[in-house]
């Protein structure tokens, strides 16, 4: 049986993994925490179901385009709302600070415009996975053999984005000084608006992947936000690997807690985890590494 | 010049107050979030609409004040209280979700204001011996005599349960788990209360296939519904494992939103979409034809019929409405639902009140059906199991 939660663990996991991501890529660019980022989840997740139930188009691609149409609404959102402040720095600045405020704000903003648009009952990504892999007593739907194999392509594609392309170097530029990265002839507000997109896309794919699980609706995205937050606190906030691995730890975490523990107290869980991680650890398992963000 | 603006906006204050003079106020809340909710909402105004354009009722007209609680005990509290003091109805309906109902009963019983229920279970609703409260809806201590009757005779006795953390969910189940264990003396296999706004309920359901019961019993509203029978084929629990769930499995998402992994899901409910008889055929093809609904779950009957009641009981009200007398028209109404006998309408069984503020007196509908999904997805199929009319002293 524990191989059976250590497979729900990890594929709730890998959705946790890679919305920490965006958030963390968020963090080392800007110094912010972004709030609105749930609701890049469940946009992501409404354009999948548009695209899916609506357009016919495949899964994958519908992953793909969702991926796109979230990351380029991400774009618009910081050039025309998050701009001002963004030019003015993060973290412990008036405009740091405001842009916390901000974010609260649009998360309530685009929650509404959901609503406006698809209503507040949930909807089904209607995919037809097939029958689920059965391998020895353990079930393996195919739609968790999805979300490994697009979460793992994805943190490979970004880490050779990074770590082995130019604009990965100027975004790794900007992160640790934008100043510096200014005077070295980079182009940080258009380098801004590329982490804004790429974090925002990462979350759409989220919100794709686990929709045909848990189903689409408005309130969708602040449910796995504060998940991929504890994720990404686990981690090492600012740390990309860090937010790997503080994920697939807060989905296995609260699947056997939930299982051999109680199930009634299952969000419970991933932040005693937080708690027991940042009491040994206060910068996180991977803190350390987030000296040289991104 | 100021003295003339006192008057002015004395005036206007008397006039707003004889506009009221001869209108039936009536107070409305419900959940309107959802597209099925907002057609119940559409449905109560399109009703009392056309009784107003047949002649009102007695010559009055019915003002109708129809607001949202989106299923939240303080927005339905809040909406009760204007309703009771600022709009002064005489008669207050609401709520959907029982977890507000369950609260608005304080207000009501307060302010003197007769409430009459149209969706809500929870069979505290009228535990709390309020002598403003009715309630249409059959209340949650009926359906666990059905359904625990149903699982130990034709299913079995390993029975595991999972329910949501809102007041019906918890009321239907924990009150069907007490019967079979005071009926039947059976324990649950496995017994869990998922947390607030829980969306994925895997850690549950590979402990369950584990444990390899008869049947799955659910209690949620649709979409957590929806959401359990597809995970539990996820995780691989076979078909041949029953799945049961909580009256809200009537509602339409969940065929919709579970497809395939509704085939064979039984619950019970208060009125059924394949009923054959004729009003109810009736009923069907206008909803379908008026709202575009496709499924008419029991929601939209049991709303149908709180109007019909409603609409009865002010007929043989003895209202005077003007605004001195709102305490006395407030008790007239109440007394006229009270004495509400033997209706028969949409209702799987006659709807009966009296006086006394007992739920023996306030639980009106006591016939439970048993439906059984046959197919599920847009167009689903269901069918009747059994219809059980309950003592009326049952589960107290």
């Amino acid at each position: 049986m524990i191989v059976d939660f250590l497979v729900v663990g990890f594929s709730i996991g890998l959705v946790y993994a890679i919305v920490a991501l965006g958030i963390s890529l968020i963090y080392s660019g800007l110094d912010i925490v972004h709030f609105a980022h749930g609701e890049f989840v469940m946009f992501g997740a409404f354009f999948g179901l548009v695209l899916v139930n609506d357009s016919g188009l495949n899964y994958p691609i519908s992953i793909f385009l969702a991926m796109i149409f979230a990351g380029l609404m991400g774009v618009f959102v910081e050039r025309v709302f998050y701009r001002r402040l963004t030019s003015k720095g993060g973290g412990y600045t008036v405009a740091g600070m405001g842009m916390i405020i901000c974010g609260f704000g649009m998360a309530i903003i685009l929650q509404n415009v959901a609503f406006l648009i698809w209503g507040a009952e949930g909807h089904a990504i209607q995919v037809d996975f097939g029958t689920p892999l059965k391998i020895g007593t353990v079930n393996l739907p195919k739609s968790y053999l999805w979300i490994l194999c697009v979460s793992v392509t994805l943190m490979a594609v970004l880490h050779f984005f990074l770590k082995h392309t130019k604009a990965g170097l100027a975004i790794r530029a900007v992160a640790a000084n934008k100043d510096i990265a200014y005077l070295m002839g980079i182009n940080v507000p258009l380098m801004i608006s590329l982490i804004f997109g790429l974090a925002c896309g990462l979350a759409a794919v989220g919100g794709v992947l686990i929709g045909p699980i848990n189903y689409v609706q408005v309130e969708m995205g602040y449910l796995i936000l504060i998940k991929a937050f504890a994720a990404a606190v686990v981690g090492g906030f600012g740390s990309l690997p860090g937010a790997i691995l503080g994920g697939l730890m807060v989905g296995i975490f609260e699947t056997l807690g939930a299982a051999y523990i109680s199930g009634s107290h299952k969000d419970i869980y991933a932040f005693l985890l937080l708690i027991a991680v940042l009491v040994i650890k206060p910068t996180g398992l991977l803190g350390q590494l987030a000296k040289s963000k991104a | 010049m100021k003295k003339s603006l006192n008057c002015l906006v004395i005036a206007g204050v008397l006039a707003a107050g004889s506009a009221w003079a001869g209108e039936i106020r009536i107070g409305a809340t419900m959940r309107m979030i959802s597209e099925n909710g907002q057609k119940y909402g559409e449905m109560m105004q399109d009703e009392f609409a056309a009784i107003n354009e047949s002649g009102g009722i007695n010559g009055h007209t019915v003002k109708l004040i129809l607001l949202n609680d989106e299923c939240k005990s303080d927005k339905g509290v809040a909406n009760a209280n204007k309703f009771a003091y600022q709009d002064n109805v005489h008669l207050i309906i609401g709520s959907t979700c029982s977890s507000v109902s369950l609260p608005i009963v304080d207000v009501t019983a307060q302010a003197e204001v007769p409430q009459i229920i149209p969706h809500s279970t929870n069979d505290q609703i009228t535990r709390k011996n309020s002598a403003w409260v009715f309630r249409v809806p059959i209340s949650s201590r009926y359906y666990k005599g059905v359904v625990s009757k149903y699982l130990h005779d034709k299913v079995g006795d390993q029975i595991a349960y999972v329910y949501a953390s809102d007041a019906a969910a918890m009321s239907e189940t924990q009150g069907l788990i007490q019967q079979m264990r005071d009926v039947y003396g059976v324990e649950p296999v496995y017994e869990a209360q998922t947390q607030e706004k829980e969306i994925d309920f895997r850690s549950h359901l590979v402990t369950i296939k584990d444990l390899n019961p008869d049947a799955i019993f659910f209690g949620g509203l649709q979409e957590p519904i929806a959401r359990f029978l597809v995970q539990s084929y996820e995780v691989g629990i076979p078909a041949s494992v029953v799945r049961a769930a909580g009256s809200a499995a009537s509602n339409a998402p969940v065929p919709k939103l579970a497809g395939d992994a509704v085939k064979g899901v039984f619950f019970s409910a208060a009125y059924s979409d394949s009923d054959d008889r004729p009003i109810a055929q009736l009923f069907n093809s206008y909803v379908r034809s008026r709202y575009g609904i496709k499924g008419v779950d029991h929601d939209f009957s049991q709303a149908y019929d709180l109007i019909r009641i409603v609409e009865i009981a002010l007929g043989n009200a003895d209202l005077s409405l003007e605004d001195d007398d709102l305490a006395a028209d407030r008790t007239a109404i109440r007394d006229a639902i009270a004495n509400v006998q033997g209706y028969e309408g949409l209702a799987s069984g006659p709807i009966s009140f009296c006086a006394d503020p007992t739920p023996e007196c306030r639980d009106g509908n006591r016939t439970p059906v048993l439906i059984q999904y046959l197919e599920g997805g847009e167009d689903f199929k269901v069918g009747i199991l059994d219809r059980v009319t309950m003592p009326v002293e049952f589960g107290l």
